[in-house]
C-alpha cells in the first residue's frame, strides 16, 4: 500500500545549491498558483535560501523571505515533482526552525507554541476535556483509558475539541462496537501530537510531546495504534520512531485499518447511491503513500459511483489547511481551497470524503460558501453512512 | 529609466507589478548560476519594475507605453533556460506571463488546441489526455516550461523525432509585436510564423498558438545497455531510421551511467556500458512491430543487453528529472550542442579525450530529436561557492563547444551567453537576415535587448575566445578542472 519516495535530503545549504531552479515545481505548488509572483514558488524561495546560508552573501533574514517560507502548506507536491530529487518538505522545515533560531518566527507560530507547551492541545481547553466529546455516546466509559486493549485510539486535537470534527470520534467509536473491535484511549494524557510544532519550527519542543504520547502507549500496551488525523499519522509513522524503538507497534490510519475491517467483513455495508469522490491528504497521500486503502473502502460500498478528481493520489491538490497556512494567512489559505473546490465542481460529485479533518473543515467552509450542494464526510462518517 | 512611466504601469497594474528589490532581484536570474563578479559589470540585470498582465490586450498596452518611452522589455514565462534569454541585461520591465494561462479552445475536428502562451506542458498535457489526446511533443522540462517558450527557442525535444519541430505543429500564433500591434500570423502572413520561432522573444511576445495534437495513444519502452560507445551510436543509426521511428531515443555515455550509479538512481549490474532508450507510440499493430525490430536488432549483436521492461517504464516516468545527475555537484556545468547524429561517435571520443586532458569527469547525454540531428548535453561537476575555480571552470565550457563545432554542432539556444558563438550558430547570410527582421520589427530594440543578434562587446567572439582559451589552458597544466 505504501509508495512512500526515498529522503536524498542532505543539508539546508547543500540542497540549495543542488536546485536547479528548472522551476517543474512552480506549477505544482498551490501557493504560487495564487500568489503568482516568483518569490513564493519553491524554486523562488529556495534561491533566497541559497543565497542565505549557502553563498555567504550577507543579505539576512528579510521579512519578505521569513513571509514566503511561513507561506506554504508543506503539501509535498513540489518533492514530489523536483527534478533533482529535493525533498523540498524537509528543506522547509528546516527553513522554519532556522528561522525560529534566529528569532524571526511569524508570531502566529510563538503563539501555537506556547498554547501547545501550556495546554497540551491545540484548543485553549484543559487537557483534562479530551473525551467531552465522548458524552455524546450511549456508554461514554468505553473510551476511558484501560490497559491490555489491543487497538489504541489515538483521537487528535481536532476532533477531541472542535464540535464539527467531534462526529468523527463518535463514528470510529460506533464502527468499532459494530465490528468488536478492542479498543482504548489516552484519555486526558493524550497531547497533541507535535506536529504543529514541527511545522512551526520547533522540533525539540515536539520531542516532548512525542515521547510524551509515544510513554502513554507503552503504558496502555496496545499492539495497533489507529488514528483519524493525517498529520497525527504522519508524525506517528515518521517522527516517533527512535521513541518507540523496541517497542512492538503497528501504526495505521483509520482509513487502512477500516479497511481491513471491510475486507474482513466484520462491518456490513448496505446500499449507497451517491457519487462519491475522494480527496487525499497531503500527509496521509503524499507525504505517507496511502492512497488505496480510502478508495478501497469506498468502492466497496455498494450503489457508490466514485469519481477521481482531476489531481488525485500523488498529484493531489492541498485543501490550502497545511502547514500552519491558517494562522498567518488564512486568506491565502482559503484561496488555495477554491482551488480544490473547483474541480469537486466539476467531478460532479455529491459526496467528498476526506480522511484528515483539517481537509475536511477547509473543504467544508469553502463548499459551503459556494453554494455547493456537495457534503464533506470523513471516511468513518461515509462508513456509518453505509451502515445504516 | 523614465521612473513617471514605471510608476504608472505601477498604479495601473496594482499588486500585478512591482519594484520591489526582494521581487526584482528572483526575476534577474535563470537556471544559470553564473558569478555576479562576472555579471555585475557587464550587466543591469535588476529590472526597473516586473509587471504580470493578464491577457493579451493588456501585453499590448504594457508594450506600447515601453515602445513610446524607449523602456526595454524582456519577457518571461517559465524561465527554464540557462543563457540568460529571460533575464535583463538593460534593466526596464520583465513581463512575467505566466497568468496566460489556460486552454482556449480544443477543436477535434481540425485536432488543435488554442492555448495561452504561459501553460505548462505539462498543463497542457494533462488538459489533453482527460480527453483521450496528447500533444506531440515538448521539452524534457514539460513540467516547467511554457508553450510559448518553447516556441520561442528552437522546439526540439521528446518526440521529435517522429512528428518533428513545433514550429511544423503549429497552425498559428497570436503575437504582439514590439510596437503593441496584435498579429495573428501563419505560414502565409507577413512576417510569417517562422520567423519567431527560436527568436527567443527579440521579435514579439507570443501570447496564445494553435497546435497540432494527437490521439493518445499506447506505448512501449525499451532500455538497452551497450558495451560501448561506437556499437550504441551504430544501433542508435539503425534505429532512427528504421520503418518505424521510435517517439524519442534517448543515449546516455559511460560517464553519465557511472555518475547515475554513484547516485543510487540505477542497479550495480546496469553502471557499465552504454544506454539507449527507445520508446514508441502508435498503434497495436506498429507497437508490436517495434517490438519485432527491437528484439532482432539484440538477438544479432552480442553487444547489447535489453534491459527488464519495468525499468525501461521507469527511466520512461522519469523522463523530466535528468537534472538529478545535479546532486553529484552541487552545481554543474556543460554545453548542449545541436550535433549530426553521424558525428555523434567522434565527438564522444573527442570528450573521452578532453576528460583526460583536464582531469574531470564529462557525462554525456542526449536526445535525437530529427532524422539527423541530435541534442547533446555534456556536463561536469563544479561547486559555484568556489568563485575563481568555477570561473576558470566556464572556460571548459568553451572547450566542449569547441569540440561540438569540430564535428560541425554549435549550442542549442542563443540568449546572452551563447553570442559568442553567433557566427557558428548562422552563416553570414542567415545572421544579417536575422537582424533584417529584428529591424524591421523592433528598429528600436525594446524586446528582449541584448540577446541573440551580437556578443556584447567584452564577450565579441576573439576577447571572449581568447579569454576562455586562457583560463582553460592553466587548468589544463594544472589538470584539473570540475570540482
Amino acid at each position: 500500500m505504501s509508495q512512500e519516495h526515498k529522503s536524498w535530503f542532505t543539508t539546508l545549504e547543500n540542497e540549495a545549491l543542488i536546485c536547479g531552479r528548472c522551476g517543474c515545481c512552480r506549477s505544482s505548488c498551490p501557493v504560487y498558483r495564487v500568489i503568482g509572483w516568483e518569490s513564493a514558488s519553491p524554486r523562488g524561495k529556495i534561491s533566497m535560501a541559497k543565497d542565505i546560508y549557502a553563498k555567504g552573501k550577507n543579505v539576512g533574514l528579510s521579512d519578505e523571505f521569513v513571509q514566503r517560507v511561513s507561506q506554504c502548506t508543506l503539501c509535498g507536491a513540489c518533492s514530489n515533482i523536483c527534478s533533482t530529487g529535493i525533498d523540498t518538505r524537509a528543506l522547509w522545515l528546516e527553513l522554519r526552525q532556522r528561522i525560529a533560531q534566529s528569532g524571526k518566527s511569524p508570531k502566529a507560530y510563538e503563539g501555537i507554541r506556547n498554547n501547545l507547551l501550556t495546554n497540551k492541545n491545540i484548543s485553549t481547553f484543559s487537557n483534562e476535556d479530551r473525551l467531552e466529546w465522548a458524552q455524546d455516546l450511549d456508554e461514554p466509559e468505553v473510551v476511558e483509558p484501560r490497559t491490555g486493549a489491543e487497538v489504541g485510539y489515538f483521537v487528535g486535537c481536532v476532533s477531541s475539541f472542535f464540535p464539527q470534527a467531534a462526529q468523527i470520534p463518535l463514528a470510529i467509536v460506533e464502527i468499532f462496537n459494530e465490528a468488536g473491535v478492542d479498543f482504548t484511549t489516552l484519555g486526558g494524557e493524550e497531547w497533541c501530537c507535535g506536529f504543529p510544532l514541527i511545522s512551526s519550527g520547533y522540533p525539540d519542543d515536539a520531542k516532548e510531546f512525542i515521547k510524551h504520547n509515544v510513554d502513554r502507549i507503552k503504558e496502555l500496551g496496545v499492539s495497533t495504534l489507529v488514528t483519524s488525523c493525517a498529520s497525527c499519522y504522519h508524525v506517528w509513522k515518521h517522527e516517533s520512531q527512535a521513541e518507540l524503538a523496541g517497542y512492538k507497534l503497528e501504526i495505521l490510519h483509520t482509513t487502512e485499518y477500516l479497511a481491513r475491517l471491510v475486507e474482513e467483513k466484520r462491518i456490513d455495508l448496505d446500499e449507497l447511491d451517491e457519487v462519491v469522490t475522494y480527496h487525499d491528504p497531503c500527509d496521509l497521500g503524499r507525504n505517507s503513500g496511502v492512497y488505496d486503502a480510502p478508495r478501497k473502502i469506498i468502492t466497496s460500498i455498494p450503489g457508490v459511483r466514485f469519481v477521481e478528481l482531476a489531481h488525485n493520489r500523488s498529484e493531489s491538490l492541498c485543501c490550502g489547511g497545511g502547514g500552519n497556512l491558517q494562522s498567518v494567512d488564512p486568506q491565502l489559505a482559503a484561496s488555495i481551497t477554491q482551488l480544490r473546490v473547483e474541480e469537486i465542481k466539476e467531478s460532479g460529485a455529491t459526496i467528498v470524503v476526506s480522511s484528515c479533518q483539517q481537509c475536511e473543515q477547509m473543504l467544508s467552509t469553502a463548499l459551503r460558501s459556494a453554494g455547493l450542494p456537495v457534503q464533506v464526510m470523513d471516511i468513518s462518517q461515509l462508513i456509518l453512512e453505509a451502515m445504516g | 529609466m523614465k521612473a513617471g512611466v514605471l510608476d504608472e504601469i505601477k498604479g495601473k497594474y496594482g499588486d500585478r507589478a512591482t519594484d520591489a528589490p526582494y521581487e526584482c532581484s528572483l526575476y534577474s536570474r535563470d537556471l544559470a548560476p553564473v558569478p555576479a563578479l562576472l555579471v555585475d559589470p557587464l550587466f543591469n540585470t535588476m529590472p526597473d519594475l516586473v509587471v504580470r498582465p493578464a491577457n493579451m490586450e493588456e501585453v499590448a498596452e504594457i508594450l506600447r507605453t515601453a515602445w513610446t518611452e524607449n523602456i526595454p522589455v524582456t519577457p518571461r514565462a517559465g524561465a527554464s533556460t540557462v543563457y540568460f534569454d529571460t533575464v535583463p541585461v538593460k534593466g526596464g520591465v520583465v513581463m512575467d506571463l505566466n497568468l496566460l494561462r489556460g486552454v482556449v479552445r480544443l477543436d477535434e475536428e481540425r485536432m488543435t488546441v488554442t492555448v495561452q502562451a504561459g501553460t505548462t506542458w505539462s498543463e497542457l498535457d494533462d488538459y489533453l489526455n482527460r480527453r483521450g489526446l496528447t500533444v506531440k511533443s515538448y521539452p524534457s522540462s514539460a513540467p516547467g516550461a511554457s508553450i510559448g517558450g518553447w516556441f520561442c527557442m528552437m522546439g526540439y525535444g521528446i518526440g521529435s523525432l517522429k512528428y518533428g519541430s513545433l514550429l511544423s505543429q503549429v497552425r498559428s500564433a497570436e503575437v504582439v509585436l514590439a510596437t503593441g500591434e496584435v498579429k495573428v500570423l501563419t505560414k502565409e502572413t507577413d512576417p510569417p510564423l517562422s520567423w519567431f520561432a527560436a527568436s527567443e522573444g527579440t521579435l514579439g511576445i507570443v501570447t496564445s498558438l494553435e497546435l497540432e495534437v494527437r490521439k493518445l495513444t499506447p506505448m512501449k519502452h525499451f532500455l538497452m545497455r551497450i558495451a560501448n560507445i561506437p556499437e550504441m551510436t551504430r544501433v542508435l543509426s539503425e534505429l532512427k531510421d528504421a520503418p518505424v521511428t521510435p517517439y524519442n531515443l534517448h543515449f546516455a555515455d559511460p560517464a553519465c551511467m557511472r555518475a547515475m550509479h554513484d547516485l543510487g538512481l540505477i542497479p550495480d549490474d546496469i553502471q557499465d556500458g552504454c544506454i539507449l532508450e527507445i520508446d514508441y507510440e502508435g498503434s497495436d499493430r506498429e507497437l508490436a512491430q517495434a517490438e519485432d525490430v527491437i528484439r532482432a536488432m539484440a538477438a544479432d549483436n552480442i553487444t547489447i543487453n535489453m534491459l527488464p521492461s519495468e525499468i525501461a517504464a521507469m527511466e520512461w516516468e522519469e523522463r523530466f528529472k535528468a537534472l538529478r545527475l545535479k546532486r553529484g555537484g552541487p552545481s554543474v556545468l556543460g554545453g548542449e550542442v545541436w550535433l549530426p547524429t553521424d558525428e555523434l561517435a567522434d565527438y564522444l571520443a573527442d570528450i573521452n579525450k578532453m576528460s583526460l586532458s583536464y582531469g574531470i569527469n564529462l557525462i554525456s547525454y542526449g536526445h535525437v530529436v530529427t532524422p539527423k540531428h541530435a541534442t547533446v548535453m555534456t556536463m561536469f561537476y563544479a561547486d559555484e561557492t568556489k568563485t575563481i575555480k568555477y570561473i576558470f571552470n566556464l572556460s571548459l565550457v568553451k572547450k566542449i563547444q569547441d569540440i561540438g563545432y569540430r564535428h560541425q554542432g554549435y549550442p542549442y539556444g542563443v540568449g546572452l551567453w551563447n553570442t559568442p558563438y553567433i557566427n557558428r550558430i548562422y552563416s553570414r547570410k542567415q545572421l544579417n537576415e536575422l537582424r533584417e527582421r529584428k529591424k524591421a520589427l523592433d528598429p528600436k530594440s525594446i524586446l528582449n535587448p541584448g540577446k541573440v543578434y551580437r556578443s556584447p562587446l567584452l564577450m565579441n567572439p576573439f576577447t571572449f575566445g581568447i579569454g576562455m582559451d586562457v583560463l582553460a589552458g592553466i587548468l589544463r597544466a594544472a589538470g584539473r578542472g570540475g570540482r
